[in-house]
């Protein structure tokens, strides 16, 4: 890649220590290189620490073994640098729409005129102008990851992590959803890594697939998956097609290993 | 989805339609409550019992107007309020503080823990001749006594809804730049809200339970010490005035608090299910 790496990822390893039960190696010698505004999509059967991966680069979870940095810092805990979108969405769920997209804005100290205006704009980019005042209780599945994605995009994070974002809604909004990513991207570009199991959204959605190994988990290929998308029917075109194939004989040979641990 | 949003809206405003719904119900309960007052008066007056064993229901209605009209009801009303009202602020403030420590700090956790798995079950008006030893018979001693009995159901349920905040909605919260310090009282207290009331809703007719039994026990002014006077002086219209006093004050308190629970989780799925009585 010509352009430098934004995120860089050496050699990182976890161990994931339950409670109760032996110690797992969740992630082993990972290394991984993001550049500025590239959109990389991490696609791995179930249990193989995709996102535990994210998680370490949100700095959410310590980083044990090997290093992530970030624009060239260490990363050592969470930062607005880093925005984070989660599969079950993670709203405050005693707060309105509007409440939780305030809520970065005023821990980053924006004066009040200046964050209601932009928490309206980003209410206004993901569609959901009339919603304001709603409690994510109110809301559909899709309405609440589209307040959860606001959220996060209105502290402006260089990096966006998605960990299987649409994971949790039907399939039909998920489509709208990740066409709705697209168009979002294209006016606020952004470094995103997001963590899904679905071939299609990755292949769609991201510049560069990266097919993780069954547990522990590994960098097994990374595939370029760079091309023209824009075309009406792109789920039905040849090269979005081979893509895809390509991708899935990969990963399920991952699942089949991680099926076969399973029941052994 | 729009559509089920409006109408959670929709059945917010239309007040007629609410009152319809909810009139059969409160009829029915009401229903239950009337039929037992009328068996009341009809067994009283059937002549099965003497008056002394059951006053007619009328009787003491007409006890406690007369006790209104004296103004003895609002000093032994007030009293009791006061005393239950004042313990439980006590078990808020304190429950909810012990029980944050416990979740938050190991130390906390290691010296409380057994505190709380012996003192909860036991029966606390074991401490009566204690705390009446120690802190005498009047304001004081009642007031603690049931504060060591309603403590315990406000510490179980902050612990127990503290433990139960996803560590996703505290991510998200210090990926916003929130500070420890930010966290607790800006999203970990709210998450918790809906089980922290719940043990609130326990604590308030416990610590009236037990304010009214050590008024029995102690004496001296107090919805609980008039029964006991006026079942010392052998009223028995005295003593089962003193009974529909403390149920009703019972009832409004924990309606009171269902209102309360209401208004502070109107974000929580259940505020928008259709209410009962």
């Amino acid at each position: 890649m010509a352009a430098p790496a934004q995120i860089l990822l050496e050699n990182v390893s976890h161990v994931y220590r339950p409670v109760r039960g032996r110690e797992v190696l969740a992630l082993d010698q990972v290394s991984l290189q993001v550049a500025n505004r590239e959109f990389v999509a991490l696609l791995g059967p179930s249990g193989c620490g995709k996102s535990t991966l994210l998680y370490l680069i949100g700095g959410f979870l310590p980083v044990e073994a090997g290093s992530i940095t970030v624009d060239g810092k260490k990363v050592t805990g969470p930062g607005p640098d880093r925005g984070i979108v989660f599969q079950h969405f993670a709203l405050f769920p005693w707060k309105t729409v509007r409440g939780n997209i305030l809520y970065g804005l005023e821990r980053q100290g924006m004066p009040k005129a200046e964050r209601e205006k932009r928490a309206q704009d980003f209410i206004e980019l993901v569609g959901l102008h009339g919603f304001e005042d709603s409690y994510p209780s109110q809301l559909s599945g899709g309405m609440k990851q589209r307040t959860a994605i606001a959220r996060t995009l209105a502290f402006d994070p260089a990096i966006l992590l998605m960990d299987e974002p649409f994971g949790a809604l039907d399939a039909q909004t998920r489509g709208l959803m990740q066409a709705e990513l697209m168009r979002i991207f294209q006016r606020t570009p952004k470094t995103v890594i997001f963590v899904t199991h679905d071939v299609q959204e990755a292949v769609y959605l991201a510049d560069r697939v990266a097919v993780m190994s069954a547990r522990p988990g590994r960098i097994k290929t990374i595939v370029d998956t760079k091309f023209d998308k824009k075309a009406e029917n792109i789920f039905k075109e040849r090269v979005f097609v081979e893509k895809v194939d390509e991708i899935w004989h990969l990963v399920r040979e991952e699942a089949i290993k991680a099926q076969g641990r399973r029941s052994t | 989805m729009a559509v089920r949003h409006v109408t959670t809206r929709a059945r917010i405003k239309t007040w007629p339609a609410k009152a319809a719904r909810i009139l059969p119900l409160l009829l029915a309960r009401c229903f239950s409550v009337a039929a037992l007052l009328a068996a009341w008066e009809i067994l009283a007056r059937s002549g099965i019992f003497t008056p002394f064993q059951l006053p007619p229901f009328s009787a003491v209605v007409l006890r406690i107007w007369n006790d209104g009209a004296a103004g003895d009801l609002w000093i032994n009303l007030a009293l009791t309020l006061y005393r239950a009202l004042a313990a439980f602020a006590i078990c808020v403030l304190a429950g909810v503080a012990v029980g944050t420590a416990m979740s938050r700090s190991g130390l906390a956790r290691w010296f409380f823990d057994p505190i709380v798995s012996v003192g909860f079950p036991m029966p606390k008006i074991a401490f009566l001749p204690v705390v009446i030893l120690w802190l005498g018979v009047y304001d004081l001693s009642k007031i603690t006594m049931a504060v060591i009995d309603a403590i315990f159901p406000v510490i179980a349920a902050t612990v127990i809804g503290i433990q139960g905040v996803e560590r996703e909605l505290i991510w998200s919260a210090r990926n916003m730049g929130a500070s420890e310090r930010d966290l607790l009282r800006q999203v970990v207290l709210p998450a918790a809200l809906p089980q922290i009331m719940t043990g609130l809703q326990v604590a308030l007719p416990l610590a009236l339970i037990v304010t009214v039994v050590a008024e029995m026990l102690m004496g001296g002014y107090g919805l609980g010490g008039a029964m006991m006077t006026a079942s010392r002086f052998a009223n028995s219209t005295g003593v089962f005035a003193g009974i529909v006093e403390i149920a009703a004050l019972g009832y409004a308190l924990v309606k009171a608090m269902s209102l309360i629970r209401r208004r502070l989780l109107a974000w929580h799925p259940e505020a928008h299910a259709p209410s009962t009585v």
